[in-house]
Formats: C-alpha cells, sequence, structure tokens
C-alpha cells in the first residue's frame, strides 16, 4: 500500500511538474513577456521582474525561477484584471465559492446517480431500465451550458421564480441551487450509467449465485452483495467527474453570473491577463490532479483485495 | 407367449418397441458418414462484418440515431445551398425576426389599437380643448396624459380576442410586401439576429463547423492513438513501459485547462502567421482561426491517451495468438505483422472508439465556442451561437433554444449510434 | 449426524428447461427423469452444455430468465418444488438444499470476511441465533471441514485464504443449516489434482456423518467412481445412461458413456492402453435434430438413429439406457430364437 501511494504520488507529481512546464512554455511563446502589459514598463518595473523571473536569463533559468516561486505560493500578480494583486489572493478569494458548488453538484450527482443506476440494473430490460437509459443518454448528451443556458430561458426574466438566474451571495442558499443543478446533471447522468453497468456486472458475479443458493432474501443480495462491490468501481469515475465540474464551472458560473473562479478564469483569458491565466491554471491543474490522487487511493482502501496484493509482496 | 396385447410393467420406462415401432432389419443398417455429416442442420456461417450490419439493423435505437445523422449532415451540408442566405450576410430591414410573424393585415390591425401614443395624446388633449374651449391646466394635461397611458389596450388581449394567430417561419414588413407583390421570398424559418442574419444559415453552418470539428479531431485521435498504441504494445517489455507511463502522465493532465491555455497562448503567434503571408498555410489558418487550430493542436497531444490504450491492450491480446506466431516464424517484419494481422482484428475497436469520440470532441468544440476561444467570427458554431444568444435571452429565448436542441440531439445521436456499432461490433461488450 | 431418514428424497419427473433465447428456443433440458433415496450419492456426468448445471439450478429454483422449466416436476421430501411461491423458495435455499459451485476463487464475497458469509448464511434461516452462538458455530463448521486456527481465519477475507481452503469454506457454507441435500457443481474441477482429492475425501467423510443425499455435477468419471452410487450420464439435454456405479463402469451399455469411459486414464490400464477420445463436437442446441443427439459422433450409428429418438430399455436394476443399439441386439436374439 504504501509502496502504491508512493508510486502514485510520484506520478502526481510529474504530472503537474508537466502542466507547469507546459504552462511556462506556452506562454514565454506568446510575442513579448507574459509578466509584461502592453505600456512599457518603466526602468525600475524591469529591474523588479528581472530580479524576481530572470527575465533576462535563459528559458531554463527563467523556468527554474517560475517553479521555484510557484513552490514558494507566489502565482505573480494579476496585471489587466485587478491591478498588481497577488493571483494566489483572487484565488483565495474566489475559489471557495466555485469549490462549494462544485461539491454540491457532484454530490446530488453522486446521491441521485448511483441509486438511480442500481435501480436501471435491478430492473434489467423492463420499461423503467429503458427510461433510466434514455434520459441518462440525453443527460450525458446535453454539455452543461446547454442545461445552464435552457434553465435561464426557462427561468428568465421571471423574477418571481424561486430560484434567481442572477447569483447573490445576499440570497444564500438558493443562489447555489440552479448552478449546481446544471453543473450536475451530466455527472449524474454518468454516474448513472457507470453504476448500473458495474451493479450488472456485480450481479452476474458467482458470489450473487453464492448468497442466492445461500437462501438470502432478495434485499440481502442486492444491497449486501452486489452493492458494496458495483460501488468500488464507480469510485474511480469520480476523479475525471471532479475535473469535468471544475472545468464546467467556468461556462455555469458564466451563466449565472457567479462570482466564482471559473467565471473570473474565462474573463481572464478573454482579457489576456497572462499572470493570471498561468496561476490559476496551475493552481487548478494541481487541484485536479491532487483528487485523482485521492481517488486512486481511496479506491484502493475500500477494496481489501487489492490491499492485500500489496501488502503481501 | 398366449397373449398378443402386452401391458407393459407399471412405473417402467420399458417400451414395447415392437409394436411401437415395427421396426425393420433396413433400420439397424449402419448410417454412412456423409449421412452422419448431414445429420446436423449447421447454422448459416456469416462473415463478420455482415453479422455485425445485421446485428446494427436490428438495434432500432441506432438505426433511429443515424437517421437523425443523416439528417443532420444532409441539413448541414445541403442546406446552405437551399437557402439563400449567406450566414454572414446583413439583411437590412430583418433584424430580431422572431421564427414567426403577423400577417400584413393583423399587423395593421394590431397597429390599429396600440398605435402611436403620442397621437392618441394629442387627439385626446385636441378633444379636451374642445369641450372646454381654453387651453388645459397642467393638472389637467397629467390627469388626461395618465388617462392615456393606463387605457393603453392590452395588445395580448386584443389578439386573442381578434383571434390573431401567428404565421409560421419569419418574414420582416419588407419582405411581406414583396411576397403580397407575387415574388417569392425565402423565409426566415428560425428567425434572423441583430443583424439581420439569417438564424437557419448560421445554425446549418454552425452544425456543419461542429461535425467537421467532431469528426477530424476523432480521425486525428484515431491516427495518433493507433499508431502509438499499436507500437507501445507490439514491441512490449521496455518500450511499452516507458510508452505507458507517458500515457499514464498525459492521462491525468486536465485537458480542458490546457485546452484553454493553448488557444491563448497560440492565438497571437497565429494571427501573427496569417498575416505574414499569403500562401496556402496561412489562408488555412485564416479558414479555421487560431483557435480552432489550438483545439486540434490539444487533441493531438492530450486525446489521444484512452485510444492509445485500447489498441495496445487489443494488440497485447492479439500478439499472443498463434497466427502472429505463425507470422513471424514465416519472416514477416513487424510493420508488415502490424498491419496485415494486428490492426484488422482490433478494428472493431477502432471503429467504435473513433466513433464514440466524435460527441466528445464535439461536446468539447461547443465548449470552447460558448467560452468564447472556440471557432472565431465570422464563421459561427453552434456552441458560439448559443453564447451570443444569452445576451438577448428573455426576449429572444429560441435564438438560444434551437442551437442548442440541434447541438444535443446531434451528440446524442452519434453517442447513440456510437453504442450501437459497439454492441454489433463486439457482441461480448454487450451488456 | 441424527435420524437418518428412508426412502425417496428427490424425484425429478420429465424435467423440461428451456432458454428462450432472440435467436429460438434452446432446449437446455429435454425431459429427464431420475430419484435420489435418502443419503445417496448420485452422480451426473457429461461434457459442458449438456445441460447438468441447468437442471440443479432448477432445483435450487435459480435459474435466472431467459431460462424457464417448461415441463415435469420436483418433488422433495414429497413437496412440489416448482409450485413453491418466491418466499418459500427463499427460505428452502441454503435450509433444505444447498449447492456449492465450480469455481471457489469467485465464489466468496471479495469484500466480505469469510465469517461475515458463514454468519449470514445460518442467520438466514434460524432467525433467533445469537451472533455470538452463530459465530460459534460457524467455527465448529469450519472446524469440521478441516481449517485450523479458525479465530482468526473467520476474520480474513476471501483472498488470504488458498483455493481450496475457499472450497471447504463453500462446503461449511453449505452444511451449515444441515440440509438434507447438497448439489456440488464440478466442486474439484478448478483445483489442483491434490486439492481435488483433499476435497473429494472430505466430502465423502461428512457425507457419512451426516446422511445427507449428494447430487455430484461432473465430467469427471473418475471423481465418480470415487463417490458416487449411482450415475446418470447425460448428453445433449437428456440422461442417456442411468444406472448404479458398477454397472455404469463395467456393463456400459450407450456408445457415449463407453466413449466416455475410454477417454478416462485408468491407473490398472495395460501398458500399450490408449485413450481414445470420442469425436466431433456436441449437437447445436437451437436446433436439435429429431433422432438421437449423439448419432453424428457414434461408430455404431444407424438408420434408426437419424430418424427416431431412441426410448429408455431397462437392463435390471435401475440400469437404463437410451440406444437403438440395445433394440438391434433385442431384436437379433429374438430372431435367433425364433430361428432356433
Amino acid at each position: 500500500m504504501a509502496k502504491y501511494t508512493l508510486k502514485r504520488l510520484i506520478m502526481a507529481i510529474l504530472t503537474l511538474l508537466l502542466v507547469a512546464c507546459l504552462t511556462f512554455l506556452l506562454m514565454n511563446s506568446i510575442p513579448g513577456s507574459p509578466w509584461v502589459s502592453e505600456k512599457a514598463p518603466s526602468q525600475a518595473t524591469l529591474d523588479a521582474l528581472n530580479a524576481k523571473y530572470g527575465l533576462d536569463k535563459p528559458l531554463i533559468v527563467q523556468l527554474g525561477k517560475y517553479l521555484e516561486n510557484i513552490l514558494k505560493g507566489d502565482l505573480g500578480v494579476s496585471l489587466k484584471m485587478q491591478q498588481n494583486r497577488p493571483v494566489l489572493d483572487i484565488i483565495k478569494e474566489m475559489f471557495p465559492v466555485s469549490a462549494k458548488i462544485g461539491v454540491f453538484a457532484l454530490l446530488w450527482a453522486i446521491l441521485v446517480g448511483v441509486p438511480l443506476g442500481c435501480l436501471a440494473a435491478y430492473n434489467r430490460g423492463k420499461w423503467l431500465d429503458s427510461l433510466l437509459r434514455i434520459i441518462c443518454t440525453i443527460g450525458v448528451s446535453m454539455p452543461s451550458f446547454v442545461v445552464a443556458s435552457l434553465l435561464l430561458t426557462g427561468l428568465g426574466g421571471n423574477d418571481q421564480s424561486m430560484f434567481p438566474t442572477i447569483f447573490k451571495a445576499s440570497l444564500g442558499v438558493k443562489s447555489y441551487v440552479l448552478p449546481c443543478f446544471a453543473l450536475g446533471v451530466y455527472p449524474m447522468c454518468y454516474i448513472s450509467r457507470q453504476a448500473r453497468s458495474a451493479m450488472l456486472d456485480s450481479l452476474g458475479q458467482d458470489y450473487i449465485k453464492t448468497a442466492r443458493a445461500k437462501g438470502l432474501k432478495n434485499t440481502a443480495v442486492i444491497f449486501k452483495h452486489a452493492l458494496r462491490n458495483a460501488l468500488i468501481p464507480v469510485i474511480t469515475y469520480l476523479g475525471p467527474q471532479i475535473a469535468f465540474v471544475l472545468c464546467g464551472g467556468f461556462v455555469v458560473e458564466s451563466v449565472f453570473s457567479v462570482p466564482g473562479l471559473g467565471r473570473y478564469f474565462v474573463q481572464s483569458i478573454l482579457n489576456r491577463d497572462y499572470p493570471l491565466i498561468m496561476g490559476t491554471t496551475i493552481f487548478l491543474a494541481a487541484f485536479i490532479i491532487l483528487m485523482n490522487f485521492v481517488v486512486d487511493i481511496l479506491y484502493k482502501v475500500v477494496d481489501p483485495r487489492i490491499t492485500l496484493e500489496e501488502g503481501g509482496n | 407367449m398366449d397373449n398378443n396385447i402386452k401391458r407393459p410393467k407399471f412405473g417402467s420406462l420399458q417400451p414395447d418397441i415392437e409394436d411401437l415401432l415395427n421396426l425393420k432389419p433396413e433400420d439397424f443398417a449402419p448410417a454412412s458418414e456423409e449421412q452422419k455429416a448431414s445429420f446436423i442442420q449447421d447454422r448459416e456461417s456469416t462473415s463478420y462484418w455482415r453479422d455485425a450490419w445485421r446485428r446494427l439493423k436490428q438495434n432500432k435505437v441506432a438505426m433511429v440515431a443515424l437517421g437523425v445523422i443523416i439528417v443532420l449532415i444532409l441539413f448541414a451540408f445541403v442546406g446552405p445551398m437551399i437557402v439563400p442566405y449567406d450566414y454572414d450576410e446583413f439583411v437590412s430591414g430583418a433584424e430580431n425576426l422572431y421564427p414567426w410573424h403577423y400577417s400584413l393585415e393583423d399587423q395593421r390591425l394590431i397597429e390599429s389599437v396600440s398605435g402611436n401614443q403620442e397621437e392618441r395624446l394629442a387627439a385626446a388633449i385636441e378633444l379636451a380643448e374642445a369641450e372646454k374651449g381654453s387651453a388645459l391646466s397642467s393638472i389637467e394635461l397629467a390627469k388626461i396624459k395618465a388617462q392615456i397611458t393606463t387605457t393603453t389596450v392590452d395588445i395580448d388581449e386584443f389578439i386573442k380576442e381578434n383571434g390573431i394567430k401567428y404565421k409560421a417561419f419569419g418574414y420582416s414588413v419588407g419582405e411581406l410586401e414583396r411576397k403580397e407583390a407575387g415574388e417569392s421570398v425565402f423565409p426566415h424559418v428560425f428567425g434572423t439576429d441583430r443583424y439581420g442574419r439569417d438564424n437557419m444559415v448560421r445554425i446549418m453552418i454552425g452544425t456543419r463547423v461542429s461535425m467537421l470539428v467532431g469528426i477530424c479531431a476523432a480521425l486525428l485521435v484515431l491516427l495518433i492513438g493507433a499508431t502509438y498504441g499499436s507500437i507501445s504494445g507490439f514491441f512490449g517489455g521496455r518500450v511499452d513501459a516507458i510508452m505507458m507511463r507517458i500515457v499514464e502522465i498525459i492521462y491525468s493532465v486536465p485537458e480542458v485547462l490546457v485546452v484553454l491555455l493553448l488557444s491563448t497562448a497560440l492565438n497571437p503567434a497565429l494571427l501573427a502567421f496569417q498575416s505574414s503571408g499569403n500562401g496556402f498555410f496561412h489562408r488555412a489558418v485564416g479558414v479555421l482561426g487560431p483557435n480552432l487550430i489550438s483545439m486540434f493542436v490539444a487533441f493531438g497531444l492530450l486525446y489521444w491517451v484512452t485510444m492509445a490504450r485500447i489498441i495496445r491492450g487489443q494488440i497485447l491480446q492479439l500478439k499472443s495468438q498463434e497466427y502472429v506466431t505463425a507470422a513471424r516464424a514465416l519472416g514477416a517484419s513487424s510493420g508488415r505483422i502490424i498491419k496485415r494481422h494486428l490492426l484488422p482484428n482490433c478494428v472493431g475497436q477502432l471503429v467504435v472508439t473513433t466513433c464514440l469520440q466524435i460527441p466528445s470532441a464535439i461536446f468539447l468544440e461547443s465548449f470552447l465556442s460558448f467560452l468564447g476561444v472556440g471557432v472565431s467570427a465570422p464563421m459561427t458554431s453552434l456552441g458560439s451561437m448559443a453564447a451570443d444568444a444569452l445576451k438577448g435571452i428573455t426576449t429572444y429565448g429560441y435564438r438560444l433554444v434551437i442551437p442548442a436542441l440541434i447541438l444535443s440531439v446531434m451528440i446524442l445521436a452519434f453517442n447513440l449510434f456510437g453504442d450501437g456499432l459497439r454492441d454489433a461490433l463486439d457482441p461480448r461488450l454487450k451488456k | 449426524m441424527d435420524n437418518k431418514k428412508e426412502g425417496k428424497l428427490l424425484e425429478v419427473k420429465d424435467l423440461k428447461v428451456s432458454f428462450f433465447t432472440p435467436a429460438g428456443e434452446v432446449k437446455a433440458v429435454g425431459g429427464i427423469s431420475y430419484d435420489l433415496n435418502y443419503g445417496e450419492v448420485m452422480g451426473i456426468v457429461g461434457e459442458s452444455g449438456s445441460g447438468k448445471s441447468v437442471e440443479a439450478y432448477s432445483i435450487m429454483g435459480l435459474l435466472q430468465s431467459p431460462g424457464k422449466v417448461i415441463g415435469g416436476s420436483i418433488t422433495f421430501e414429497g413437496e412440489d418444488v416448482l409450485a413453491k411461491s418466491k418466499e418459500e423458495m427463499t427460505d428452502f435455499r441454503g435450509k433444505k438444499v444447498s449447492m456449492i459451485f465450480q469455481n471457489p476463487m469467485t465464489c466468496l464475497n471479495p469484500v466480505y470476511t469469510v465469517g461475515n458469509q458463514l454468519v449470514e448464511a445460518l442467520r438466514a434461516h434460524n432467525k433467533d441465533i445469537s451472533v455470538s452462538d452463530a459465530k460459534k458455530r460457524a467455527m465448529e463448521m469450519l472446524e469440521l471441514v478441516g481449517i485450523n486456527n479458525v479465530e482468526k481465519r473467520m476474520k480474513q477475507y476471501p483472498h488470504e485464504f488458498s483455493g481450496g481452503m475457499r472450497q471447504r469454506v463453500m462446503i461449511a457454507m453449505g452444511l451449515i443449516c444441515h440440509p438434507q441435500l447438497l448439489i456440488a457443481d464440478e466442486p474439484t474441477t478448478a483445483l489442483d489434482v491434490t486439492i481435488q482429492a483433499q476435497i473429494l475425501e472430505l466430502m465423502k467423510e461428512l457425507q457419512k456423518k451426516t446422511h445427507m443425499g449428494i447430487i455430484f455435477i461432473t465430467h469427471n468419471l473418475g471423481v465418480v467412481a470415487e463417490i458416487c452410487d449411482k450415475v446418470s450420464v447425460m448428453y445433449a439435454g437428456k440422461i442417456v445412461e442411468q444406472g448404479k456405479v458398477n454397472d455404469i463402469f463395467y456393463s456400459p451399455s450407450h456408445p457415449y458413456t463407453n466413449g466416455l469411459l475410454r477417454s478416462m486414464p485408468r491407473v490398472d490400464a495395460e501398458e500399450y492402453e490408449r485413450l481414445i477420445p470420442i469425436d466431433g463436437t456436441p449437437v447445436d442446441m437451437l436446433n436439435p435434430p429429431e433422432g438421437c443427439p449423439f448419432a453424428p459422433r457414434c461408430e455404431h450409428c444407424m438408420q434408426i438413429c437419424l430418424r427416431k429418438m431412441p426410448p429408455y430399455f431397462e437392463l435390471g436394476d435401475g440400469h437404463r439406457s437410451a440406444c437403438w443399439l440395445l433394440a438391434k441386439q433385442k431384436s437379433e436374439s429374438k430372431e435367433a430364437e425364433s430361428n432356433g
């Protein structure tokens, strides 16, 4: 287990390094410097930048400097969106909103998706299964911006509607309902489809035959024996879904005017605020990679089989 | 045996053969090998592709999906030839049309009641002055004004009462007049946008862009993934281990972030390149737009890993089969073995994965276009049309709903068809 | 163990099971009959696809759709099994009849401890038994099937057991409610030869102790000789020969049984005796032919075999066989009689 964790950790760090280098190199390929806005900087500013980023040094040294700065938690300062405010500061302010929406979206997606998938598997071939399959296939065919903007069209302009289409922090939970719903539709349907096939797979296993042959009640067979085994593979789908929810947040936050990091990131791209783009990319990538790592480890913890194989070595 | 009728013992399965069957000695003649062979009616053996096609045809959902895809292809590729408008053509006088219209008479009727408020106000004041015989005080004026504004006829109510109905498709007033004059005018089936561009033709072009991007990206992924995967799987050992490590790292890179990054970074460079000359590539960049190119770069860099993994798995499995060993023993080269023996055998998987890659590419393209970093104006795509429509969403909801629906239907059709194809080509995978 | 009952335990009459697949009806079991007394061990022998397991699943009520019993009857201790409701069947399984399966590696749920699964089997049928008592019983059972260090073993997960050990656990689980009948579906096929022998030995021993009936499904005649009292040989969904072990082994009358015996290695064989495989493959169960399903592979195949399924010919004391050769012998002997 320790060996496995270490291996995964190294892979995660390598991935992050790759993303950081890619970010740096891409940004450096832009004519001009990512650290400088269009206005010609004063000599004093240039000197300060050279000291911090080594802009007068070769590229590889700059990269080293850049990585060093990241490790120190210095992601640079925003140039256009918020004059000279540290990127990390902006992230600290905006990310919690995005995270809240993401967590709730994923939460409802799991809480609804898994039972629906199991229900479909249990009623395999019956009309309920077909119905759920159709709904879920439609769900995974709708980009989250479609869901979000359809919601907006449906409720748009109607101020009396229960949930506001324009995010207002003062409204509290109500404001989160629509963004969370829109963001969660795709993961819900995706998880439900995966849960269905995992459940079907589990129901076809020999130990289910054993459980039936023992004379267990149907409910015990389903809930005790099939479900637990079906849930294990579903965990592996959470990693990609976390990434999806974070990136889907870009769109959903824009549609519902949520003051989150996602919307801000999109605006910074459209405004070409390079340090902000770089900083946010690295931060989000690190977050996603970390979550994938956690999911991987969680998977091994939940499944007793693998713990031993690793420990037995 | 004095009794001719034999009674079987109760409970015995012993049959009375002589009476029952009247067996003759020739019945006991040995059967020939041919007779034995023809005894079993073998099921007709069919080729893999014919069998797959038969299964696909039986799958109603997949066939409907295929039908929808064909309709969408016609819509996207043939449609713009039929519609006489261009996607970037501003039809003057036809700005902001709904996909429905009132006939000219109805419009006049509505105008007569709603009329011009100022005119009606002036008429009312005139009337009151005539009654009073002198100029009105400011209080009286305000009263009349208030009366006029509050008693404005409710147009919706009026329309309902007079049974005025919408007619399908959008026409501008000018177009309606021309139509009345006997000219044939092509309607704006889905209305127009705020510049007077025909929405339908824009949606057709947008569908075409989305579809082409999806298919090209899928083919790109296929090319890179299949090559990488087959090399890795075929050589195995050290090469495989290293190549798969790379895949693992790329696999965990958050793709969307990198795509966004790429389009940001490549945009200035490509724009500079585009304006630097007028060669084939310069023009190609002009047509595709820098964002689309960076999207393809991203597909080429990141999205092939799943394909590579699948192909590698297939190759590893196939490699252990005898016919590959046989080919090797006969001295076939590695390239030849890959081309002649391994790839044809995983062609089913290739087709399915490629087909399922199309919707996910469309998904990504629309996502980027919606964010404003996809297809560049004046070219359009379904995603960017939806994004544009957000601005007037309360009044012109249809501008968002139609492209959003077409996009979803397209992705759905590709998904369903891909699923059907998978079930047909690889029955073992069917759940 | 306790009172040894006598008489019929299980009676299967003309059982027919079909699978309704999209391609058509597959007659997996086409009318088989046998009976089993208390404490008797019967082997069902046949190659894969001959319907052995399907037949066993129908007794357990474990047939999964699209499989369906379409005819015949199953009577267990005088009760009609096929007429039982779903709830009654749930109670019936595990308590009256238990089943152990071919692959012990996959038959235990990997995410629960062995103890948990044993206790669960017991408590499914004895609701009032306390958990600690159930655990005690489970440990007794594990000791009974020859597992040491039970205290620790109870808390382990299935993957911490070897294949043979897992099959022992399966047997313990099957016997924990003292069923009258144990159906063993190829319980030794997936195991190493030495382990196979141990498991067979264990089953024989347990059978003597508990006086339960066993239906032993296998494709291995050697195993049958080891443990069974009587044997049914199945081919393409039909029992082609049935009888006491000695009858089957020393005077087989069906060419298929003969073929099986010849293809089995024997310790007491002459030096140059060769193993003779049965040529050909079984018939397509989707469109079974009119005549005897074994005809195309049979070296003695006659004209009549291609046209008609042979009936059973009684050969004495429960030994019967379905083959036209017996009719031929009979008519020949009759001719000889009339001639002489």
